[in-house]
């Protein structure tokens, strides 16, 4: 049995990306709320009286001419989507947010008169999306490919029936670094901020979003990534402040931007952009990418249907289109993120895709990886992250 | 009339020299300032011919960019937006700022309402763009949602009312400018021969008004469909545009089509400029006063 | 009954919708922003609360990592207004007194275009040339000048070429206005009446111009304070403006409250900036007029 087989973990060890996902904040992919999934759940609490949400149109059978979708920025392989459009005759509008509390707020505030179709959030923010009615039950039977769905990527603790949510990509945290300047090999976030401090002091790039930033001084510290707990995170402060803010050239949402510019040495990243940067490296040797000891983020982002949404024939098309077998390579290669297809359980696919170690982690990286949680302990967590910037300004 | 002071008074022939030295100096340095400005559009225009996936990666030579570019809807929709939203703060920033403009060019000296109108206008220039964002932000919400004035719900709603705010002043003083030498009684010489108010404004303030006008709207134009702050703060679904579109890509990763579609913009913003340079010309006007209208 | 109508059609009601849009579109929602800083941020699922109000907020931004952060913007917008006053200067002279006025309109008219090209794609522009693995640095160090990569992008180096490069049409527009109302006669009037060209320049042309410089200044250094494009684009880890901490703020931390108190303080940091340069340029015209009175002979001072 090949490697690739493995990473079908055990369904508990997936299960954990219920528990959270998606963090993020800034501009980057996938944030954490900073403090924040708020604006839309605070706008919903603060005009609780009128709380109304517009009715969601029923599928009928009939497709529409439309489909509005809002998506993380480039998640899609472009040639798939026209496919889709051009073979359905449907127009297919794509809009980018750069945060699950972007969405969130956008949705919010629109109470089901947002006109967006298809939504993807990271799966810690399902089931209050669902709570506060932003999305609504998918209607299952519309979308038959998810049979064509690994199993292991379905059922999650967030959504245990796939009542709301089909799985769209997971990943995970990392980091690369060039082999040409440094020598050794790297394995732990405390290797990351030892080199950030000597051979790649001031070329090494943080991703822009507060959990992932303070997530490597936890990891490095042993403490758990999610804490809450204040002295832990005040020592992680510590760490990043005066460690690896003085040292940090950038705090950019993607590595593949970094790479394409030249001039770093160290750079935290999703595994996807990761290899996508890599794969279009003058010389990808020189890279070398980390699944950091000893844990990292791990997180899911799902297909759901936004509440109110106009199309909801198109909606559940383009969801089941999307998934199915016959996409989920090229969406795979585009992206550099498992799409939860079962067509990638197959050890054979390995070999349609570059650096395929990188977007399928191994069973022992699985194992130990965590997911995000929105928690209390967010609002500190901005704080560092504001003060890292002020520092690397000073 | 002599261009230049040079031949004015005369010189010993090494004052010549010197003087032939100085502006040779200040040529160069007019070339290098022109160098600076146009160095990175040259660089955007040259990078959207790179056939490969990211922009800032040069993998050769190809006209893939603007077949993608012109073939992504997104794209297109998102430079539609635009736009659209160009042209309606463009209308509305230039008939409130054009009444006002005539307004406080008519005002007597002293009279309050002028004095606060200019003011708050003032105010308006000076207030950094992001401020203006999130001003905007919380109230469109509030008009929107708690007051259930639907349309501050709707993107371009919010776009074509936030752009004309923020060009407004800039309209009204451009055509305050253009106003303030003009004596008011044309007008009265209008109302004596028997012409209605409405009348006189129509067939005699506007008139004279009108190069102030159109250098307003064609500002106003402008600084909508440059405007990125403001835009990335009220921006609503579905009406993303272009510039908030490359600001979210930025984040990601930029593709060769963002800068194939911004050399065709510049393309069409140059020929719309021609176009309006040569009416007018022919309408009278130095190419000088047009931006020294436009300049207020 | 025209005269009534006239009244009512008078000024003060034809600035009316003006008036109106102002108050309903900027008066009110800046004041807003003004009582939200003054009210907190109760938990994570809450932008803002104002049943308590007071000014901790302000004691926040006034305090390490944001003031720092503003000092350094400011820092860089003054810098950045500084070199646009100091390029446009002898550009603007020499397109409004050496350049033949036919040429003058085209000149003018290549100075705007980069103003209507987009403000994010200019700067783009930069951040590929000034990137260590592109054209630019390619070139010099084949040529030898570097010996190793161009080092600016994500310095605060390449955000202050960035804004310069912004804002310079904003100063270069209202600076040609004003040297060119100054006009070739009185600085021919100056040479006849025996001052050089120096002093010309000094005592004759640049005071006609202090308004273009007043306004270009203005123009230069209140909408670059505020600017968070150019340093998030060009800026990196060390080049990061106040602009980017208050739009985290808004998009990213959902603190309402901090993130109005933040833009308060701009505001006034701002227009405290402006009001300090005003009264210096005030006093420095005073005692520039004092030292350089000409005295004519027979003719009380």
């Amino acid at each position: 049995m090949s490697e690739r087989m493995s990473i079908l973990a055990p369904r508990q060890v997936i299960r954990r990306l219920g528990a959270g996902g998606g963090l993020g904040g800034g501009f980057s992919r996938r944030g954490l709320l900073a403090g924040a999934g708020a604006a839309g759940l605070g706008l919903l609490a603060g005009c609780q009286t009128g709380d109304r949400v517009a009715t969601s149109p029923q599928a009928d059978g009939r497709l529409e001419s439309m489909l509005n979708v809002y998506s993380w920025g480039d998640y899609d392989d472009p040639d798939v989507l026209d496919a889709w459009s051009g073979a359905h005759g449907v127009k297919l509008q794509v809009d980018a947010y750069g945060s699950n509390e972007e969405l969130i707020a956008k949705l919010a505030a629109a109470r089901g008169t947002s006109g967006y179709d298809v939504v993807v959030p990271t799966g810690l923010r399902v089931p209050d999306m669902a709570e506060h009615g932003l999305i609504q039950k998918l209607d299952l039977s519309l979308i038959p490919n998810i049979e064509h769905m690994d199993p292991n990527f379905l059922g999650q603790d967030f959504d245990p029936h796939n009542d709301y949510s089909v799985c769209k990509a997971w990943g995970t945290t990392g980091f690369v670094y060039d082999t040409t300047v440094v020598d050794r090999e790297l394995t732990s976030w405390q290797d990351f901020i030892d080199v950030a401090q000597a051979e790649a002091d001031g070329t090494t790039m943080l991703l822009e979003d507060p959990w992932e930033l303070v997530s490597i001084a936890l990891g490095a510290l042993g403490y758990d990534l999610n804490t809450v707990d204040e002295k832990e995170l005040d020592e992680a402060a510590e760490i990043v402040v005066e460690q690896l803010a003085p040292t940090a050239r950038a705090y950019l949402g993607n590595a593949n931007t970094a790479m394409a510019q030249g001039g770093f040495v160290l750079m935290q990243a999703y595994n996807g952009d990761a290899r996508q940067g890599i794969m279009e490296a003058e010389d990808p040797d020189r890279w070398k990418f980390v699944f950091p000891t000893p844990t990292a983020n791990l997180w899911m982002d799902n297909w759901c249907l936004a509440t109110g949404a106009p199309n909801p024939d198109a909606a559940h098309a383009f969801i089941d289109y999307i998934i199915g077998p016959d996409q989920a390579l090229a969406q795979v290669d585009y992206i550099g993120y498992h799409t939860g297809s079962s067509v990638l359980a197959d050890p054979a696919v390995e070999d349609e895709f570059d650096y395929p170690e990188i977007v399928f982690p191994p069973q022992e990286v699985l194992d130990r990886l965590v997911a995000s949680e929105f928690n209390s302990g967010q609002q500190r967590r901005v704080e560092i992250f504001t003060d890292a910037q002020a520092r690397s300004g000073a | 009339m002599s261009t230049t002071h040079t031949g004015g008074r005369t010189r010993s022939y090494g004052g010549q020299k010197r003087a032939r030295l100085r502006n040779t100096l200040f040529a160069v340095w007019g070339a290098i300032v022109f160098v600076f400005l146009f160095t990175p559009i040259a660089v955007i225009v040259a990078y959207s011919f790179n056939s490969g996936r990211v922009l800032a990666r040069w993998s050769g030579f190809g006209f893939g960019a603007y077949v993608n570019a012109v073939n992504n809807d997104i794209i297109v929709s998102s430079v539609v937006t635009s736009l659209q939203a160009a042209v309606g703060a463009a209308l509305l920033s230039t008939i409130l700022g054009t009444v006002g403009g005539i307004a406080l060019a008519r005002a007597r000296g002293g009279a309050w309402w002028a004095l606060g109108l200019t003011g708050v206008l003032v105010f308006t220039l000076v207030t950094p763009e992001i401020v203006d964002g999130i001003a905007f932000l919380p109230w469109f919400v509030t008009l929107g949602v708690d007051a259930g004035l639907t349309p501050f719900s709707n993107g371009m709603v919010r776009l074509v009312v936030s752009h004309a705010m923020f060009s407004m002043a800039i309209v009204t003083f451009i055509v305050r400018a253009r106003m303030a030498g003009v004596d008011t009684s044309l007008e009265e010489a209008a109302g004596d021969l028997g012409a209605s108010p409405w009348q006189a404004f129509r067939d005699v303030t506007l008139p004279i008004a009108a190069p102030g006008v159109l250098a307003g709207a064609l500002m106003s134009f402008t600084l909508s469909l440059d405007n990125t702050i403001l835009s990335s703060f009220v921006q609503q679904p579905g009406y993303t545009p272009w510039p908030v579109y490359i600001f979210a890509s930025v984040r990601v990763a930029l593709r060769p089509e963002v800068a194939a579609m911004s050399t065709i913009m510049l393309l069409l913003t140059l020929f719309a400029l021609g176009v309006v340079g040569y009416v007018l010309r022919r309408s009278g006007s130095s190419s000088t006063e047009i931006i020294k209208t436009m300049a207020g | 009954m025209r005269r009534l109508a006239a009244r009512v059609l008078g000024p003060g009601a034809l600035a009316f919708p003006t008036w109106a849009y102002v108050v309903f579109f900027f008066v009110v929602p800046v004041s807003l922003v003004l009582f939200y800083s003054f009210g907190h941020k109760p938990d994570e699922y809450t932008t803002v609360a104002t049943d308590q109000l007071s000014f901790d907020r302000y004691g926040e931004v006034f305090s390490g990592a944001v003031l720092s952060t503003l000092l350094a913007s400011l820092r860089i917008s003054i810098v950045g207004t500084l070199l646009c006053l100091a390029i446009s200067i002898p550009f603007t002279y020499w397109l409004a007194t050496k350049v033949s006025p036919e040429r003058r309109g085209l000149m003018l008219a290549l100075v705007m275009v980069p103003f209507w090209t987009n403000f994010l794609v200019r700067t783009l522009g930069w951040q590929i040339m000034l990137s260590p693995d592109g054209f630019l640095s390619d070139w010099m160090q084949a040529l030898g000048v570097l010996a190793a990569p161009l080092d600016i992008l994500y310095t605060r180096s390449a955000v202050q070429i960035g804004v310069v490069y912004n804002y310079l049409p904003l100063m270069i527009l209202p600076l040609f206005v004003a040297m060119d109302t100054a006009g070739v006669r009185l600085r021919e009037a100056s040479y006849d009446l025996g001052a050089g060209r120096i002093s010309t320049f000094f005592r004759v042309t640049m005071p006609l111009a202090m308004p273009g410089v007043i306004s270009g200044c203005v123009l230069v250094f209140v909408p670059l304070t505020g600017d968070y494009i150019t340093a998030s684009v060009l800026g990196g880890a060390s080049g990061s403006m106040i602009g980017q901490i208050i739009a985290n703020q808004f998009n990213t931390a959902q603190n309402w409250a901090l993130g109005s108190a933040m833009a308060v303080s701009l505001m006034a940091v701002t227009l405290l900036v402006v009001a300090v340069a005003g009264l210096l340029l005030w006093a420095g015209r005073a005692l520039f007029h004092r030292l350089t009175r000409v005295q004519l002979e027979g003719v009380p001072a």
